[in-house]
């Protein structure tokens, strides 16, 4: 919206200041050598990176914090060390011994450090993969294989895995890329997908339970934060991806992104079975509502990081839905509220 | 050949509840029909045991309990020759199935369990499956039901190409002596006849494709009769021969223009309409095999004999949607695909090319299907593999190479060549890097036969009825 604007009196001699820009030169016509260098018309490659193709929110590296941190581990080692020797001429040992723990300190800092940013490379690797798998179809049966021996090494299996036996019994010297990616869907990825639908549902149903019968709403919300984040990492962890702190920030960030933004649309489809469930549980007891309510939230969270750990991407129709677990979640309710009953009597 | 009323019946009801499928398997002469069918047999009757489907779905997931061969609903046709198929493939050595001199009919019913267990989906379903193979030859009359006399002679390719006129030299050399206004004479008609008949029969055996009528080169119970003596005229097609189709339809029933279109007539009339009302209108899906490698290595004449036989073709069929209505009265093809046969006749890095070529060579015929709103899938394979992917190291370099029997049993490691992916240009022809042997099928050593994509095949023409 733009402010609206004051009256404002113009003398007849102003020129509009419009006028200016609506005088650009036509351009002259312009003949090429044919030798000279030119390239097909290509879209550029930041035109070509579609705002739903790139995860999460643009990235902002922060210097300003990256600079202090590293200015004061470095210095803070320099005074510690450079410390010693005087400390040791004077027998200072106290003083000696509180320089050595803080070397040591920063040290473990440093390390576990180094081992979050191999965490968060390992989490960049794995996106890389993704983009390479959904690219299969276009790839030559060769590099194709070799994509399948790299997906095996990110699903950490052995080679005599039975998953992994079956797909190369399966696969073919003539397979196409296509074709070794329906396989490595039904042989490696299904059996897994079944094992995350099947934790998923056990999860927010559990998380459901909780909350109906937990009495405080503050420890309510602490346990469904707890419960979310461990979800996502066994999740993680079920397709091979093993979460540091950062990358899982990273991919909570990521997760959180996406419900917000990209599933607004199926939000709405789904919306109105919610409702009617909500509703049906409201009917229950309060607490079952509100069960029910935080039990489909962390469903949805489950199944998007679902989607977003999932090596090769979704199809349309092999996509699992909320509705599917939904019930299952109605059911565990219902049956609390079963249990419930007899109890009060 | 009118059906009894109650299997009539019991075919509308079975259509109806979309548990019987007619597979229409569409190939010239020596694309593959044969061992095609075989394969399909043998597949189906052995899947989930030894057959190795991994692209259809159902036989992946174990869903898909076998097949097995019922009696054919029509008495009057022969069964197709699946055992005598298979036991020229397990001769030793090993031999290619005869090729078709007549029609068959196989009918096969599949049993397999339902992807979803619901209210009235049964425990275990099955789907009838209605095969029918027939000889290639006879497939190009089809595209004669479009025409007349007169436009049928000015559409026949009797001038294109070097090779093929000179296979038809003496007879063209006679027949444009010929005057079509003069009184028709019985005994030379039917010289001349044999004369066209010959030709076209060195023409197949050169490797043509696009040879009408087919019943010239195999006549079945035909053989002799007068229905059989006719042959195109091609000075109708010549520009100084500037009569008028009126003024030829005007010329007495005696003249040899009138009595060559009789014959045509009633050659359209008896043969090709009974023969397409009882086998061809009839179908729900269809697989047109081509066999494109074989075109590829046999020149650009040929090449381009099998593109515009191809085209011809492809609009003897009703293509469109199925719905309850046409299901049980007028079958039309919902899907289809083609493929390219002999795929392993090329390394598997060429497959991608194949079907591009495949595609492009069926150009005009997608483009109308895509208008009608059939799904279509191209796709190369082999119906039985005769050959093994290898690799080979030579002079330093891995190259991909094909180890095989030829059919002079003589044991081969090639690299055929690279395909093109669009229609070859002159050049390709003139430095042609193409060729490939003939091999024999391999010695087979489990029930089900090694294939290169049947299973992708099957999945196309009947995985969505099989969930």
């Amino acid at each position: 919206m733009t402010t609206p604007q004051p009256r404002r009196h113009f003398t007849l001699d102003d020129t509009p200041e419009a006028a200016v820009d609506a005088e650009a030169p036509l351009r002259q016509r312009e003949a090429f050598a044919g030798t000279s260098e030119h390239h097909p018309l290509a879209p550029l490659a930041e035109e070509k990176a579609l705002p739903a193709a790139s995860l999460g929110a643009p990235r902002k590296r922060r210097w300003g914090l990256l600079f202090a941190l590293a200015g004061g581990a470095a210095l803070g080692t320099a005074e510690l060390v450079t410390g010693i020797p005087d400390a040791l001429a004077q027998s200072h040992w106290l003083e000696m011994a509180w320089q050595l723990f803080g070397i040591s300190l920063i040290g473990l800092g440093a390390f576990s450090l180094l081992k979050e940013l191999g965490r968060l490379r390992r989490l960049k690797r794995h996106d890389k993969l993704r983009g390479n798998l959904a690219e299969l179809p276009l790839r030559s049966p060769k590099q194709a294989r070799a994509m399948a021996e790299q997906l095996r090494r990110q699903l950490k299996l052995a080679d005599d895995d039975p998953h992994w036996l079956a797909f190369q019994r399966a696969s073919q010297p003539h397979h196409s890329g296509e074709e070794i990616q329906t396989l490595l869907r039904y042989h490696l990825l299904a059996p897994r997908d079944r094992e995350a639908q099947r934790l998923i549902t056990r999860m927010s149903g559990e998380t459901a339970i909780m909350v109906a019968i937990s009495p405080l709403t503050l420890v309510d919300m602490a346990l469904v934060a707890w419960r979310s984040l461990a979800m996502v990492d066994r999740l993680c962890r079920l397709y091979g991806l093993e979460l540091g702190y950062a990358s899982r920030l990273r991919l909570f960030r990521n997760v959180l992104h996406n419900m917000a933004f990209a599933g607004t649309s199926e939000l709405a489809a789904d919306a109105s079975m919610d409702m009617l469930s909500l509703d049906l549980a409201g009917r229950l007891s309060a607490r079952a509502g509100q069960g029910l309510a935080t039990g489909l939230l962390s469903a949805r969270l489950g199944l998007r990081a679902q989607r977003l750990c999932r090596p090769v991407p979704f199809t349309a129709d092999e996509q699992p839905k909320i509705a599917d677990l939904r019930q299952d979640l109605w059911r565990q309710i219902k049956q609390l509220d079963k249990d419930k009953v007899p109890q009060n009597r | 050949m009118r059906q009894p009323l109650s299997r009539e019946l019991s075919n509308l009801l079975e259509r109806g509840r979309d548990r019987q499928l007619r597979l229409a398997v569409t190939g010239l002469s020596q694309a593959g029909k044969t061992a095609f069918l075989t394969s399909l047999v043998n597949q189906l009757r052995h899947a989930g045991v030894e057959a190795r489907l991994d692209l259809l779905p159902a036989a992946r997931e174990g869903r898909l309990l076998g097949a097995q061969r019922l009696n054919q609903p029509d008495l009057g046709v022969p069964r197709f020759p699946y055992d005598p198929g298979m036991a020229a493939l397990r001769d030793t050595p090993p031999r290619w199935p005869e090729p078709t001199r007549g029609i068959s009919e196989l009918r096969l019913q599949l049993r397999y369990r339902p992807a979803r267990s619901g209210w009235l989906t049964p425990e275990i379903a099955h789907l009838t499956l209605d095969l029918f193979d027939y000889p290639g030859e006879w497939l190009l009359d089809l595209p004669l039901l479009q025409h007349d006399f007169y436009s049928w002679s000015k559409a026949q390719a009797l001038y294109a190409g070097e090779q093929r006129r000179g296979l038809f030299s003496d007879w063209l050399a006679a027949v444009e002596q010929l005057d079509p206004a003069s009184e028709a004479d019985e005994a030379q008609l039917a010289t001349l006849a044999e004369e066209y008949a010959q030709g076209l029969r060195r023409a197949k055996q050169a490797g043509f494709s696009d040879l009408q009528p087919g019943r010239f080169l195999l006549p079945g119970e035909l053989e002799g009769a007068p229905v059989l003596q006719f042959f195109p005229l091609p000075q109708l097609n010549s520009s100084h021969h500037a009569t008028s189709k009126e003024a030829l339809d005007a010329l007495p029933a005696n003249s040899l223009y009138a009595t060559l279109a009789a014959r045509f007539r009633y050659y359209q009339q008896q043969v090709v309409k009974p023969f397409y009302r009882d086998h061809f209108r009839r179908f729900d899906r269809q697989i047109v095999l081509v066999d494109v490698l074989g075109a590829l290595n046999a020149g650009p004449e040929r090449f381009e004999d099998l593109s515009r036989a191809l085209r011809q073709l492809m609009h003897s069929f009703d293509y469109g949607k199925r719905s309850l209505l046409t299901r049980l009265f007028a079958p039309k093809i919902d899907r289809l695909a083609i493929a390219a046969t002999k795929a392993d006749h090329v390394t598997p890095d060429q497959h991608g090319n194949v079907v591009q070529l495949l595609e492009a060579l069926l150009a005009e015929p997608l483009k109308d299907l895509r208008f009608a709103n059939v799904p279509v899938k191209a796709l190369s394979l082999a119906s039985i593999r005769a050959t093994e992917a290898r690799e080979v190291t030579h002079e330093g370099k891995r190259s991909p190479a094909l180890r095989g029997t030829t059919l002079e049993g003589e044991e081969v490691l090639v690299y055929p060549g690279d395909v093109p992916a669009r229609l070859p240009t002159a050049d390709f022809w003139q430095q042609q890097g193409f060729d490939f042997p003939g091999f024999r099928p391999m010695q087979a050593n489990s029930e089900a036969l090694d294939h290169i994509r049947m299973d992708a095949a099957i999945d196309w023409l009947l995985g969505d009825k099989l969930t």
